[in-house]
């Protein structure tokens, strides 16, 4: 039988008793499928066989999905970039320092390496499902890493106890995908909570408080509205308008911009870069839309099989040559990332 | 390979029975350490929740079995030829065993079917997430709050629906089938029954409301899997809350009646 191997870069070499003869004919032989063993005859020369993509497998042994068309050999972190940029702020409010989580067989976090910087609006990029949500469970301590470390201010998430950990979450604001409205209270008694629960402040000051934030997402007039009345975008915005209550330090969105029509995402855009000018803090975006990551990111994170591809000043990524980040960040059908 | 499947299967429920203890544990601890207190407002809410939502349906079921009690101990003791003595079996069957029987499956059906739905429907929708991350304990805000606002209700409510369960028995044995007297059906019904067994009664349906309240929340918390996962854990939650009804029911009969029944016959 007929073999055929591949070398590093995937070419095929064919090792066979019937290849190219000295007079330079070709005589047919048999090609072997190395994925499904397969053997059936070829008359192509060696350089016009079909190739197969180098198959590369994670730690349990499953086979990694081969990237697009012409981008087959490449390994999966050949594009991570491994470089540290200069996000420019004082300090870190979040790092992740090389995070490994798996869910069953399924390794969706795979040595994550990333800072977010301080008083920065950040958005961490990537398409569907490379764990984006779940880097932000991690910043809270909804998730706990298998291996590594994950800081908030310093402090270690994993290490903390059950005390601490609620402390330190009443620094964060999230706005989850759909805004996470407790179904049985108006939106009024929804912002109010974190303000009932954490404060001493009388139910005037709340009342205020709570206008003023409905009024600043725009739902001033919709306070006595249940969460099953209010449309996506305005779960969201009464949901932003939570998560801000308490003047939160660090503010983590989970896809703001999920089904909204392009004009909302616009204007949920503008508000949250409004309101982090305002409030300063370090922002979070998680999303994979990058007219939004154009218009309000001051850093970006590239997240791609469990790592950070590239991760930097908004500016700096866009005008990556990373093949991949390249691709991604101008939306393009042709490169590294394909539908696998 | 059945025998492989039977071993998993039972291992799965040896596991979710160490989970639900420690769930229970964790719920009763937060009550009685007072740190439920600082949702008390929520517990108030969950009793009103149930007073409206479950009250009457309650009552109505203890109810219709209160007269089926009072029918088949009329005609049984017809049969028997002392249809004067039909009190004995409508106040052993009322108070000792269909009424706390009666409270369990509604108390499954209604409050621990709607715990699982609501509390797996809020898992689902990231709405207990969005308690962890506001710094909100979330089992101390679902469950205990619902286990304390249970023990605040229910014994008031199950009184009464073992009041409405006499009444009905009374209602059959002396107005419908009629075969006794008021005053003697009185007699018989009141003489095989006394104060510690309307306390044991109340016992047994508390431990089953208890059970069901911690294993509803633990089912409903941990449900995985979108719609699909709340459908399962509301079939789960039934399974194992109907087993636990009977399983209380029969340990409480024997607790408190099997050493020493209290029926005054002969001597």
């Amino acid at each position: 039988m007929t073999d055929e191997t591949f070398d590093q870069e995937g070419n095929a070499t064919p090792r066979s008793d019937g290849a190219a003869t000295d007079s330079g004919s070709y005589v047919p032989e048999t090609f072997v499928d190395p994925t499904t063993g397969e053997s059936f005859p070829t008359a192509l020369p060696p350089e016009h066989r079909p190739v197969e993509p180098t198959v590369h497998l994670d730690e349990f042994g499953n086979r990694i999905p081969p990237n697009a068309p012409g981008y087959e050999h490449a390994g999966p972190y050949d594009f991570h970039s491994h470089t540290v940029r200069d996000h420019g702020a004082q300090r870190s409010a979040i790092e992740f320092v090389d995070v490994h989580k798996a869910f069953g067989r399924n390794k969706v976090l795979n040595g994550l390496n990333l800072e977010i910087p301080e008083d920065q609006i950040s958005m961490i990029l990537g398409p569907s499902g490379t764990g984006k949500s779940v880097c932000i469970k991690h910043m809270v301590g909804l998730l706990y890493p298998d291996q590594g470390d994950v800081l908030v201010h310093g402090e270690s998430v994993p290490d903390m106890e059950d005390s601490r950990l609620f402390e330190v979450r009443k620094k964060f604001g999230v706005l989850f995908q759909d805004g996470a409205l407790f179904g049985s209270m108006n939106l009024f008694d929804n912002v109010a909570f974190p303000l009932r629960q954490h404060t001493d402040k009388s139910e005037v000051d709340v009342a205020e408080i709570v206008n003023r934030r409905l009024g600043e997402v725009g739902l001033g007039n919709d306070g006595d509205k249940m969460p099953n009345e209010l449309s996506g975008g305005m779960r969201k915005r009464a949901g932003f308008a939570r998560a801000l209550v308490l003047d939160p330090d660090i503010v983590l969105f989970d896809e703001p911009d999920s089904g909204l029509d392009p004009v909302r995402t616009a204007l949920l855009c503008e508000l949250i870069k409004e309101i982090h000018d305002e409030n300063g803090g370090a922002y979070v975006v998680i999303t994979h839309d990058i007219l939004s990551a154009r218009r309000v990111a001051e850093h970006i994170a590239l997240l791609w099989k469990g790592r950070i591809v590239d991760a930097g000043p908004a500016q700096e990524l866009f005008d990556s040559e990373n093949p991949f980040v390249k691709q991604f960040l101008t939306g393009d059908a042709i490169g590294p990332l394909g539908m696998e | 390979m059945l025998a492989t499947r039977m071993r998993l299967k039972l291992e799965e429920w040896i596991d979710a029975f160490g989970k639900v203890v420690k769930f229970g544990s964790e719920v009763v601890v937060d009550i009685f350490g007072g740190r439920v207190m600082t949702f008390f407002g929520e517990t108030l809410r969950q009793a009103g929740v149930l007073i409206i939502g479950s009250a009457v349906v309650i009552w109505t079921l203890m109810f219709f079995v209160g007269l089926q009690c009072g029918i088949e101990g009329a005609y049984f003791t017809r049969s028997l030829g002392a249809p004067a003595y039909a009190g004995v079996f409508t106040a052993w069957c009322d108070l000792r065993e269909i009424a706390p029987y009666a409270f369990g499956y509604m108390m499954c059906a209604k409050v621990g079917t709607g715990i699982v739905a609501e509390i797996g429907s809020m898992r689902i929708n990231d709405e207990i997430d969005a308690l962890e991350v506001m710094g909100i304990d979330s089992v101390l805000f679902l469950a205990s709050t619902r286990l304390l606002a249970a023990w605040l209700v229910l014994p008031f409510l199950y009184i009464a629906g073992v009041g409405g369960a006499f009444f009905a028995s009374y209602l059959a044995v002396v107005q419908q089938i009629g075969d006794v007297s008021s005053g003697s059906y009185s007699l018989i019904f009141w003489l095989f029954q006394n104060p510690p067994d309307l306390l044991f009664s109340l016992i047994k349906a508390m431990a089953m409301a208890t059970f069901i309240v911690i294993i509803a929340c633990y089912y409903g918390y941990h449900v995985t899997g979108g719609p699909v996962g709340v459908g399962t854990a509301t079939a789960k939650s039934m399974v194992a809350n109907i087993v636990v009804v009977h399983l209380v029911g029969m340990m409480g009969t024997v607790f408190f009646w099997g050493a020493n029944p209290r029926a005054p016959i002969g001597g």
